[in-house]
Formats: C-alpha cells, sequence, structure tokens
C-alpha cells in the first residue's frame, strides 16, 4: 500500500519536472507574440518593447464607490500618447458628473486584452466597457458576450447615431444589432519619399491609381548588376497587417472580399485580377515583401523604398524618423477608391448588471462625444469620428497646422468597414499567408486566392457559423 | 526508574498509536512532509492545469461562451488529418536536433578550449554565456537586424567568403536554418558552462595513469573526457530537446511563423489556436500530444542513456 503510494508520488513529481520545464515557454510567449501588433493600425507610439509582464488579468473594483455612484471598469489598450489621453477623458467624465465613476484600466495591446478577456470570460470575473481591434469584436458579440447598444442609443441618454462618420459606425454593428461605438480608427495612406521623387523626376503628389503606382514603382526601382539598392514598393507581411492593406487592393479592383453574409467573393475575376497585380509588382523586381523589424516601414525610413502604405497612426511616427522629406496622399485607387478602416471600437460587456450597463452606456457616449472626440485626436492623430467633430474650429484649426493629417481626414469619405470575413478568428492568418503565397511563394494568383476562399469558407463554417 | 518513562506515542494517549512507526515509516513521512509545500504548489500550478488540459482537449470551446462542449476524440483527429499539424511538428523537429547536435558540439569545443589556461578567458567565457541571460524577446529582434540581406551584419562574413546571404526570414527554406543559428548562439553559452563544470569533475589521476599507460592526447580525450562527460551529455541533451520543443519567443518576433508556415513551431500553433483562432480544445490537444512526445523522447533517451551513460 504504502510503496503504491510512494511510487504514484515519485511518478507526479516526475511528470511534474517534465511538465515545470515546460512552464517557462508560456509566460515568455504572449506577450512576445503581442510585439507585432503595435506596427500597424495603433500609432508607432504604443512601443513594441513594453511586452513582457505576464497575461493577469487585474478586475477587481477596489475602492468602495460612495453610496449611489455606480462604479464601473474600462480595459483599455494603446500605451503612449493614445493611452494618456483616455486617462484624461476618463479623469473628465468622472469629474463631469456624480452617478458613475470609471476605473481605467491598461491591458497591453489589442491581442493581449483580447487574450485576458478571453481568460476573464472564462473566470467569469469581467469588466464592464472594453475596446476591441475593431474586426474582432463581431466574434466576441456573437458568442453572447457583448450588450446590445440599440436600445441605449434611443433611450434616456439617446445620442444622434447619424452624427458618426458612416463608414466608422458601420463596423459597429453585427446582425442588425449596435454592439459598439467608433472611438480611435485609423486609415491606412500613402507616404511617399518627396526627396526621392525629385531626384527621378516625379511629380511632387501621390499615384493616382494602381497602375500610376506601378509606373512610380518602376521609376524608383534602382539596381546595381544583380543588385536591387531600392525598389519601389516593399510588401507588408505581417501577422496584423498583411491582411489591412491587401483588401484595400482587392477593393479598389471592385471586389468585396466576402459579402454581410460571410460569403467570400476573393476567387471571383477581379480578385484575382488583384492578387496577379500584386504579384507582378513582385516579378518585375519593383516592390519586395517587406522584411526586418520594422517590415515595410523599415525599408521605407531606411530609403530603400519610394513609397509606403502605413496608418495614419504611424504619421508622426515616419516623419520623424525618416530623414526625408515625407509626403503622404490617398490609397491608389482602379475601379474605384475605398479603404477599409482600422483601429479600434468601445463595447458594453452583457455579463454586467443592468445598472452598470447603462453606466458604461453614458462612458462611451462621453468617450465618443465631438469634446472627447477632437481632444484625442489632436493628442494621437486618430481619425475623427463624427460630423460635427471635423466641422469643429479647433479640428479646423488642427488640420490647417497639419497638412499630411488633412489628406487622412479627407479620404475619410472612401472608408468602408473592414470585410465581415476578417472577423472569423482564423481571417487575418489566411489573408496573411495568402499574401506570402503571393509574394515569395510565387504561387498562381488563381489558384492561391481558390485556396485562401476556401480556407477562409471553412474556417468560418467551423468556428462563426 | 527508567521503565517508568512512557514515550507519548505509547498507548496510555488514546489514539496516538498511529504514531508509534518503525524506522522506514517514519522517513516516509518525514520525505512527504518535506515534499509537500513544493508538491502543494505543483499540484495548483502544473498538475490541476494539466488535468484541466486533458479535460480540455475533448472538448470544443472559445472560451467565451460559458461552458465547454464535450466532443470526445475530434480533436485528436483532426489533427491527424490537419497538414499544418504534420508541418509544424516537422519544423520543430528539424529546429531541435540542428540545434542541438551543432550546439553540443561547439560547447563542448569552447569547454575544452576554456579550460586550458588562456590569459582572459574568464572574459571569453563571460562573453559566450551572456546571451544566457538576456530576454528572448530582444534576442529576437537584434537578430531580424543582423539576419537581414541587404543591411545584416551576418551578411559581411558571409560576403568575405564568397556567399551571398540568403532572404534569412522571407525565403522559405532559410527560416528554420536562421532560427538554428538565434537558437545555437543564445544557448551555447550554458551548455559550454555546464560541459566546464563537467570537465573540473573529472579527476586528475585519471589522465595521469592514462599517460602512465601511454595514452596520447586522442585517447584521453576518447577514452576519460567524453565517458566522464557522459552524464553531463546526458542531462543537456534531455534538458535541451525539452527546450527546443518549445521554442516560441523567437519565432513570435521573428517570422511569425511565416512565410507560409515555414517557421510555424508547436508551441506558437498551440499558442495560435488558443488565442487566435479561438480552439481551446483543438490547442488543448495539442498540448497533451507534445507532452507525450516529451514524455516519450525522455524515457526513450532514459533507456537508450544505459548503454553509453557512465556514472
Amino acid at each position: 500500500m504504502n510503496k503504491k503510494i510512494f511510487a504514484v508520488f515519485a511518478l507526479l513529481v516526475v511528470v511534474g519536472v517534465v511538465v515545470g520545464c515546460a512552464a517557462p515557454a508560456s509566460p515568455t510567449a504572449p506577450p512576445a507574440a503581442a510585439t507585432q501588433a503595435p506596427a500597424t493600425k495603433p500609432p508607432a507610439t504604443a512601443a513594441p518593447a513594453a511586452t513582457t509582464a505576464p497575461t493577469s488579468a487585474p478586475v477587481a473594483t477596489s475602492k468602495p464607490a460612495a453610496p449611489g455612484v455606480v462604479k464601473i471598469v474600462y480595459w483599455r489598450a494603446l500605451s503612449g500618447a493614445p493611452g494618456d489621453a483616455q486617462e484624461e477623458i476618463a479623469k473628465r467624465f468622472n469629474a463631469s458628473q456624480k452617478e458613475v465613476e470609471v476605473e481605467v484600466q491598461y491591458q497591453g495591446t489589442y491581442p493581449e486584452l483580447q487574450r485576458k478577456l478571453q481568460a476573464a470570460l472564462a473566470a467569469r470575473v469581467t469588466p464592464d466597457v472594453v475596446m476591441f481591434d475593431s474586426p474582432q469584436m463581431p466574434y466576441f458579440a456573437k458568442n453572447g458576450a457583448l450588450a446590445p447598444l440599440d436600445d441605449f442609443a434611443k433611450g434616456a441618454d439617446s445620442v444622434d447615431l447619424k452624427n458618426y462618420i458612416p463608414g466608422l459606425l458601420a463596423d459597429g454593428y453585427f446582425d442588425g444589432k449596435l454592439y459598439a461605438l467608433p472611438f480611435a480608427r485609423s486609415t491606412p495612406i500613402l507616404y511617399y519619399n518627396r526627396d526621392m521623387f525629385k531626384e527621378v523626376g516625379l511629380p511632387d503628389r501621390a499615384p493616382e491609381t494602381w497602375d500610376e503606382f506601378a509606373d512610380f514603382c518602376k521609376k524608383l526601382t534602382k539596381k546595381e548588376g544583380a543588385e536591387t539598392k531600392r525598389v519601389g514598393y516593399a510588401v507588408q507581411m505581417g501577422t496584423t497587417t498583411a491582411h489591412w492593406y491587401f483588401q484595400e487592393l482587392l477593393y479598389a479592383y471592385g471586389n468585396d472580399v466576402s459579402d454581410d453574409k460571410f460569403k467570400v467573393l476573393i476567387d471571383q475575376p477581379e480578385g484575382v485580377a488583384a492578387a496577379k497585380f500584386l504579384q507582378d509588382l513582385i516579378t518585375q523586381g519593383i516592390a519586395i515583401p517587406g522584411t526586418g523589424p520594422d517590415g515595410a516601414q523599415g525599408e521605407f525610413t531606411n530609403q530603400r523604398s519610394g513609397l509606403h502604405f502605413g496608418s495614419t497612426g504611424s504619421l508622426v511616427n515616419i516623419v520623424t524618423t525618416s530623414k526625408f522629406k515625407v509626403g503622404v496622399g490617398f490609397m491608389p485607387a482602379a475601379k474605384r477608391r475605398q479603404v477599409p478602416i482600422g483601429g479600434s471600437v468601445l463595447s458594453v460587456m452583457a455579463a454586467s448588471p443592468k445598472e452598470k450597463q447603462a453606466a458604461a452606456w453614458k462612458f462611451i457616449k462621453y468617450m465618443t462625444n465631438t469634446e472627447s472626440n477632437v481632444y484625442f485626436v489632436q493628442k494621437t492623430g486618430y481619425m475623427p469620428i463624427s460630423t460635427t467633430a471635423v466641422n469643429s474650429q479647433e479640428m479646423k484649426d488642427f488640420m490647417a497646422k497639419n497638412p499630411e493629417f488633412k489628406v487622412a481626414v479627407d479620404q475619410l469619405q472612401f472608408v468602408r468597414p473592414q470585410a465581415s470575413i476578417i472577423s472569423v478568428p482564423e481571417g487575418t492568418e489566411i489573408f496573411r499567408q495568402l499574401v506570402e503565397k503571393l509574394t515569395v511563394g510565387k504561387v498562381d494568383p488563381a489558384t492561391a486566392m481558390k485556396e485562401a476562399a476556401a480556407a477562409l469558407t471553412k474556417a468560418y463554417n467551423e468556428t462563426f457559423k | 526508574m527508567g521503565s517508568q518513562i512512557r514515550l507519548p506515542n505509547q498507548s496510555w494517549v488514546p489514539g496516538l498509536n498511529i504514531l508509534r512507526l518503525t524506522h522506514s515509516r517514519r522517513e516516509r513521512l518525514t520525505f512527504l512532509a518535506l515534499i509537500a509545500p513544493n508538491f502543494i504548489l505543483f499540484g495548483i500550478f502544473t498538475f490541476w492545469p494539466l488535468i484541466y488540459n486533458f479535460y480540455l482537449s475533448f472538448t470544443k470551446w472559445n472560451m467565451i461562451a460559458p461552458t465547454p462542449t464535450l466532443i470526445g476524440l475530434d480533436n485528436y483527429a483532426t489533427m491527424i488529418a490537419d497538414p499544418i499539424f504534420w508541418k509544424v511538428l516537422g519544423n520543430t523537429l528539424y529546429l531541435a536536433t540542428g540545434s542541438i547536435a551543432i550546439r553540443l558540439v561547439l560547447a563542448l569545443a569552447l569547454a575544452l578550449v576554456l579550460n586550458q589556461k588562456l590569459a582572459g578567458r574568464d572574459i571569453y567565457r563571460a562573453i559566450i554565456f551572456s546571451p544566457t541571460f538576456t530576454t528572448g524577446a530582444a534576442v529576437a529582434l537584434v537578430w531580424t537586424w543582423i539576419l537581414h540581406k541587404d543591411l545584416g551584419l551576418l551578411r559581411l562574413p558571409l560576403n568575405l567568403l564568397g556567399i551571398v546571404s540568403p532572404n534569412w526570414l522571407t525565403d522559405i527554406n532559410w527560416t528554420i536554418p536562421a532560427l538554428i543559428i538565434v537558437t545555437v548562439w543564445r544557448g551555447l553559452g550554458y551548455d559550454m558552462v555546464i560541459f566546464l563544470a563537467g570537465l573540473q569533475g573529472i579527476p586528475a589521476e585519471l589522465y595521469e595513469a592514462a599517460r602512465v599507460d601511454g595514452a596520447g592526447r586522442w585517447s584521453l580525450f576518447r577514452h576519460i573526457t567524453l565517458p566522464m562527460l557522459s552524464p553531463i551529455t546526458f542531462f543537456l541533451i534531455v534538458t535541451s530537446i525539452i527546450g527546443a520543443l518549445q521554442v516560441f519567443d523567437l519565432v513570435a518576433v521573428m517570422t511569425g511563423g511565416g512565410p507560409m508556415n515555414s517557421s510555424k513551431v508547436y508551441v506558437y500553433y498551440v499558442y495560435e489556436n488558443a488565442f487566435k483562432f479561438f480552439k481551446v480544445g483543438y490547442a488543448a490537444a495539442l498540448s497533451m500530444v507534445l507532452f507525450l512526445i516529451t514524455l516519450a523522447i525522455t524515457i526513450f533517451q532514459t533507456r537508450l542513456s544505459r548503454r553509453w551513460v557512465h556514472y
């Protein structure tokens, strides 16, 4: 008997050692992955290095609230200027009224926040308001984690939804119901190296169309023997970037990527044509896959490419790290000009009791009102989200001082949400592998698009349907 | 008088009979008491997650829905039919065998050199050991620069040898070799220090006796150093395999598993499934299989070690 117990103990200890050795991988793991995130939609100030904390999820509302005050917890992402600006707006909100007190808790990058939210939902200890990278929201809404906001929008604390810029409000909807309000929104814009343009005799403006883009790329490319010294464009390859820019190309070519019933359309002729266009840029040697720690942006700031797509949120960073004059312009058009919107939205958790949900609504209404939005935009470079914000005097003054920023705001008329299929959890990864197949793998465009469409449909059926 | 003294574990205190233990029993209890604190922590933070993970591997769950759904062995069946699973397993074994072989040979060579009385050897030891205590993410970021085809430092020595640097991180044939280089660089110092400790533990008399018998340098190495180092070598092989099967940070920062899954390793795939694809059950099943693979390799090596390890 004793021997048996002893043996079991010994075995467990051995297992423990084996597993224990395994343990170090997991705590270091998620932060490392998350370092890739800031490169894209959030502004570059979201420092990629600040990552090493293990993923614990502090939820508890600590201080006891004064009687009658509803305490709510807001989980935010984004560090640096966009983080500080959120803290400031929350402080103003708390000072502006006496019914609701919000506590802001920083949870890291978008993917980190999402992982913690997953854990919090499993543990059933959730915050009241959360920030989502916009395409991630529908999956949580679909799984019942988020509270529909339509009744709040019409209720005592009503808000004029028409005031939000339509392309920005649109991806707050899932299945006909409103689940999120737009907050820190960004769009891709085209950056170009003005010095380099001058050197090769190009006009001081961004290319209007994708065809012109290809011409510009040709002129910018410089070869010395077999070695390519410079190309027109470095393609975004990252796990959180590839899908965003490729969608714009597909949209421009007249392909809708997927419809609102999640039917995948990328393998249609326009989609294949767009894919072929991208591949041809690589084959002709006038574009390269962007590598290195800063990916495509590094190639651009190191003057190894002359044209670059980047988030409006990277504006300040690109202008300050470049040793040359930077110009900005609209994303190129083909059959049409349509730009997929990025950045984050605010949602209310379904698990919160009714009075906290109502308080949470008050808070996100405040976060997205004209005054808060104008403040946030000026501090961070994110997009204004409402017509009143765009038309406000402060915003006009701000744009007069920052002409590059004005380009991004003018481009807002062309924005539309990212394709529905991006919200399928595997969506971004499948798109990224598609871009890899086209640029690195030299896979035939029709085949690559067909395989990706099949993979997306399968992923949708398995995890989203 | 002496017979009057009663030990407290005598039967006049009811219930204390149990304390009248034989010597070996008492030792066993002491053993259990001593391991208990450690064991309880292990229980909460290792065994319970392990058991829970085992349960999750039979479910479908995204951690958002309130409860997991039991689906039996489906996750394991999916795995067998999942081409990426096999690809990832292959990548992981390629990385593990490649890096461990190079690491051990280089580390032993360095240890032999730095075991000599050389000027400044402590400095060399420190330099070679230093990558061990650097952060994985930082190492990975620096290496993405070093490996850059046209700007990286590594291209310079390659160019001197007349080799054009490959596209380390974007060519599907070169991503794993690139990861092997970084893994070797990072693990070399640790292996070397362990080997050094082993070398210094070999009694000098052995060498003296062998020299008296006329053994040359190679014979000394082959018949004394290597066998005497075998327990150390065995330890290093086991721990580095376990470590290599769990590479994550380098891949996450340097390649994100790309391009086209060419550098996707096992633990990264587990992470992706659990936290990006919301397939928590599948990720749990993958983890179980990795656990079994690790256990099997370790048991196999322990068996095999009886033939070549001399204690």
